[in-house]
């Protein structure tokens, strides 16, 4: 007589060896092939960033952000700046506002195309895994024309920035931007109407948004819902150019489930980021105006700060990136530094979510969510 | 509501907190520990679409501790910072994790590397540290970063620098 696999809970420990499982490990606890119980761990990439921002002056810390997330670098770093920007009291010449912006949203495409392609491996669909990533080169290639690198360029500094665009910089951002478009109509034909990824994905870890805000879920994983949260719009920064544009915050309604999202929703949604990114950067480019593109007296007011407590934000990638700064009187260092990553809810949101879920749902649901160990392991 | 809708709706009901209003966007409320519940639970009722975005601790020096809540109410348009000032070693506060879920971990996290307590929390296994650094507190101002665990390397230890910098 066999015994029946209902009647006993079998644990499972999902990562951190498993190929998908980079830097981070769940505990599962499985009934059959349900999951009854989640237990996210974290601290596997833990470098104690907020400690080593302690130690580091106002023009260092931002490559520690930047390494946190390596895919929306422009992004991550602006959070730190913004607040030194903001108790330092600088001002940010015009170019080097638009030019920011820009670059943020280049690196959001970025982001974007590399988690088509996570995604995609994740569910066993590896041909939509290299083809996005074959694009993104082009958006590395123009990285590296600006700043010298691929990943982690250190572009911007309190003030305004460290490297100006050229025309050869513009041709080849250019040139990303059409190969992007070519190709997306593809993508989204090959992935969003694929049989198989449908049924992989729809219905699949579904939730409320009044779930979502109880989670602290921001970002696209919020805007999937209808719910329009997004800080470009909703708290514009004087240092970006946000206001010079024209645009929308996508957002998704869907017919049958309003109010909700599943992984599928979180795909559609992602693929209309890129489509505003790409109109926001399409706008700008004719509006770069010619100056300065730092304060001259930016690196001597960074030296040293008054005393004072900021709050720098920005809608990255995955959501509501954020850095809460105290400095004391003539700090050379900040006094306390604390980050907020957007994936370090999303993370936690599994516990939630998984449960009830079957096991081979597990990675899909984790993907769809965006999530990147360095931001809540910080 | 505007700012000065929300202070009115706070101070109404808590007359003893400290209001500053930083910008359009920010407002930042001085709660004491033993009514931050039941300021959460305000929070919660007056703003349809908030999330909870951060919790953290700050160490003050001198046994003074400070965890600052922060929600960010989209219709709102409004960021509410809570501050807590806690005193001693071992300082205690109510977990709100219950009220807003999203800040289980936040507290889990400050727990571990401030050595506050969150009394009524479910789940207080450390997130985020090693084993061996369990019960240090790390981001205390007492803990010292640099050659802390030199002791276990067994290499001689190096003389502290001179006041004032080398001889002339």
């Amino acid at each position: 007589m066999t015994p029946d696999i209902l009647d006993e809970t079998v644990e499972v420990w999902f990562g951190p060896q498993h190929v998908s499982a980079h830097g981070w490990a769940t505990k599962l606890k499985l009934v059959g092939d349900f999951i009854v119980e989640c237990d996210p761990h974290a601290g596997y990439f833990h470098r104690s960033a907020e400690k080593c921002l302690e130690y580091r002056n106002f023009r260092q810390g931002s490559p520690i952000l930047e390494r946190l997330c390596m895919l929306e670098a422009f992004l991550a770093e602006y959070p730190y700046i913004s607040a030194v920007e903001q108790i330092a009291g600088l001002v940010v010449p015009e170019r080097a506002k638009v030019l920011r912006t820009i670059m943020m949203e280049a690196s959001r495409i970025h982001s974007y195309q590399f988690w088509w392609g996570q995604l995609s491996a994740e569910m066993g669909f590896f041909a939509m895994t290299l083809w996005p990533w074959v694009d993104r080169e082009f958006f590395l290639d123009t990285f590296e024309e600006l700043t010298g690198v691929r990943h982690s360029p250190h572009f911007s500094t309190p003030g305004g920035l460290r490297f100006d665009f050229t025309e050869k910089v513009l041709a080849k951002l250019e040139k990303a931007i059409q190969v992007l478009e070519y190709n997306m109509p593809k993508f989204e034909d090959m992935l969003m109407k694929s049989p198989l990824f449908r049924m992989r994905t729809e219905g699949v870890g579904q939730y409320s948004a009044k779930e979502a805000l109880r989670w602290g879920l921001s970002g696209p994983n919020i805007k999937a819902c209808g719910i329009p949260m997004d800080l470009r719009k909703d708290q514009p920064d004087p240092n970006l150019a946000y206001d010079m544009v024209d645009w929308e915050v996508p957002i998704l309604e869907h017919p049958d489930h309003p109010g909700e999202s599943d992984a599928y929703d979180r795909m559609v949604q992602r693929f209309n980021e890129v489509k505003t990114s790409v109109d926001i950067i399409k706008q700008l480019i004719p509006q770069i105006p010619d100056g300065p593109i730092i304060d001259p007296k930016a690196r001597a007011k960074a030296n040293r700060l008054p005393e004072g407590e900021a709050y720098g934000r920005v809608e990255g990638a995955r959501g509501i990136t954020s850095l809460w700064l105290k400095t004391l009187e003539k700090a050379q260092t900040p006094y306390r530094a604390k980050i907020r990553g957007p994936c370090f809810h999303s993370y936690y949101a599994l516990k939630h979510l998984v449960p009830s879920a079957r096991f081979a749902d597990f990675i899909v649901i984790f993907g769809s969510l965006d999530p990147y160990p360095g931001w809540w392991d910080r | 509501m505007d700012a000065a809708g929300i202070v009115r709706t706070f101070t109404t009901k808590f007359p003893d907190i400290d209001v500053k209003t930083i910008n359009e966007h920010h407002i930042e409320f001085t709660v004491g520990k033993d009514i931050i519940r039941d300021v959460i639970t305000l929070v919660d009722e007056t703003f349809p679409e908030v999330i909870p975005e951060s919790a953290f601790g700050v160490d003050l020096g001198d046994d003074k501790y400070q965890v600052n809540y922060m929600f960010w109410s989209h219709k709102d348009r409004m960021i509410i910072q809570l501050k807590v000032n806690l005193e001693g070693s071992n300082p205690s506060l109510p977990a709100c994790c219950d009220i807003f879920s999203g800040l289980e971990w936040h507290e889990r996290e400050t727990h571990e590397m401030f050595g506050i307590m969150f009394t009524g929390h479910p789940d207080l296994r450390p997130l985020l540290l090693p084993d061996e650094l369990v019960g240090k507190y790390p981001m205390r101002k007492s803990f010292q970063t640099d050659r802390s665990r030199q002791a276990e390397t067994g290499l001689p230890v190096r003389k502290p620098r001179p006041e004032g910098g080398a001889k002339k």
